[in-house]
């Protein structure tokens, strides 16, 4: 990264600048809040991975939202720390977890669906979040930059982040293999030409255990 | 008419999406002086590219390919869309013109650009060609994803944090332990909690105890103690104990029930 050193930053234009930032997060937020609300109302289009949607989807299907308002709020917490102090704001816990699935669960909690269910507003209230976060983050910089150079173990959490979501492959093929026996078959099927072809083994477990389950159906307990 | 409409919403959401995604990743090249938006993967992965674009556009491709399988199955972008398909493939088409990639995969105006019109397709298609699967196969879909979610979401990421938290050194391991213990019970799931240990635990390794590390540790004591009594985590506790939930804390209760 220090080659680019010698390329010349205009801190003052719109692209470089720290008055940017809150923008540029807000249109993320407004976007990926957008997104929870396509899942919400067509059940297609949250920005998330499949097990935390999952949490959601278990609040909308009448469970608790506190799994996933617990788990996105923290998130969005640590990232918003860590962020300002790295120089990078996570995007995948800040927005997509923080936003995107724990501050619409808490609203849903409270009984405040209008946020999510109507479209306009839920780009409205994403970017009005997304402001404020960008604007803690550059608010919390302007006190503790070049204070440290501390990682404060975001290789490590990044490390661990990453091989969880390599034990999604082989736990959805168990759980295919328990739905029904075509159905697990599938999903070998569909793991391997994946594996074999070079891609996570996760999509094509999915892919196999639908195109088996489209054949040989299940009903839904 | 319904997909209509959600052609009309996908286009503005992954132009939204899209802007950000672009203009954040080609801020990274910059950081820490400019503060970026993205991940550190993320950052890895176009750094391997070496500005080749046949390598960003086959890396996206990848992950658009398992992507696509999720949201057709359950309604899921992964968050691979933000993370590396679109930035990837920005840099990409922006390569096709300029080799060098200070010009354009480091520009945050034009990965801005690119970022948004590749938004746009993406979660456009996305969502209109996984709308349009018949719900019975969705079924399938929710049968065999929400067990193996459930699973990963509760025992297995809570592992791994954990151990790579114990790994990564003595105080990390401590305060990972506490707090993962407890979110498990508060929040009900360990990782916040694991995630919160190392950071405090990391921060300490690299710090020391300075005003930092102390305000953060504060900040995570209240994190517990408020989303504790906001989801009534201490009078469960007393009642645990088979002792006598004291009057002042139901009054307290009392005052912010919403139901």
């Amino acid at each position: 990264m220090d080659e680019e050193k010698t390329m010349e930053i205009d801190k003052k234009s719109f692209w470089y600048s720290e008055w940017s930032f809150p923008i540029m997060v807000g249109l993320m937020a407004a976007g990926v809040f957008a997104g929870t609300h396509m899942y919400f109302v067509y059940n297609v289009g949250a920005f998330n991975e499949v097990a935390i949607v999952a949490m959601l989807k278990a609040g909308m299907d009448g469970g608790s939202y506190g799994a996933a308002a617990a788990f996105g709020a923290s998130f969005l917490f640590a990232r918003i720390l860590e962020g300002s102090l790295v120089g990078i704001l996570d995007l995948g816990g800040s927005i997509l977890t923080g936003v995107g699935i724990g501050i619409p669960t808490i609203l849903l909690s409270i009984g405040w669906k209008a946020p999510i269910s109507n479209f306009w507003l839920s780009i409205v209230t994403g970017l009005v979040l997304g402001l404020i976060i960008g604007g803690i983050i550059t608010l919390v910089r302007k006190y503790t930059i070049n204070q440290s150079s501390a990682t404060f173990g975001a290789d490590v959490m990044m490390g661990a982040g990453n091989s969880s979501g390599r034990f999604l492959g082989p736990l959805i093929i168990l759980s295919a293999t328990s739905a029904s026996i075509p159905i697990g078959i599938g999903s070998i099927i569909g793991a391997v030409i994946f594996y074999l072809w070079k891609k996570p083994i996760a999509g094509g477990a999915i892919l196999g255990a639908m195109i088996f389950g489209a054949f040989f159906p299940v009903s839904l307990k | 008419m319904t997909i209509l409409v959600i052609l009309l919403k996908s286009i503005l959401i992954g132009g939204l999406v899209g802007f950000a995604a672009g203009m954040g990743a080609a801020r990274m090249f910059n950081a820490p002086t400019v503060q970026a938006l993205g991940a550190f993967r993320t950052l890895g992965e176009m750094n391997a590219c070496e500005g080749d674009p046949a390598s960003h556009f086959s890396f996206g491709l990848g992950f658009f390919f398992n992507a696509w399988a999720s949201t057709v199955g359950a309604g899921a972008f992964t968050q691979d869309v933000t993370h590396r398909v679109i930035p990837n493939w920005a840099a990409s088409v922006l390569l096709l013109k300029d080799k060098k990639v200070e010009n354009t995969v480091h520009n945050p105006k034009k990965m801005a650009i690119a970022g948004a019109i590749i938004g746009i397709i993406v979660v456009a298609f996305l969502n209109t060609t996984a709308s349009a699967i018949p719900k019975s196969l969705q079924v399938t879909a929710v049968k065999v994803l929400v067990p193996a979610a459930d699973l990963l979401i509760n025992i297995v990421m809570p592992i791994i944090f954990w151990l790579a938290a114990i790994d990564a050194g003595k105080r990390s391991g401590l305060w990972a332990t506490i707090f993962g213990g407890l979110s498990a019970m508060i929040m009900g799931n360990a990782v916040p909690g694991v995630v919160l240990g190392i950071l405090i635990g990391k921060g300490v390794d690299e710090l020391g105890w300075t005003r930092i590390t102390r305000v953060m540790l504060g900040a995570v004591i209240a994190l517990f103690i408020l989303s504790g009594f906001f989801r009534g985590f201490d009078i469960q506790m007393i009642e645990g104990f088979k002792l006598q939930v004291p009057n002042f804390i139901n009054n307290m209760h009392s005052i912010f029930n919403v139901k």
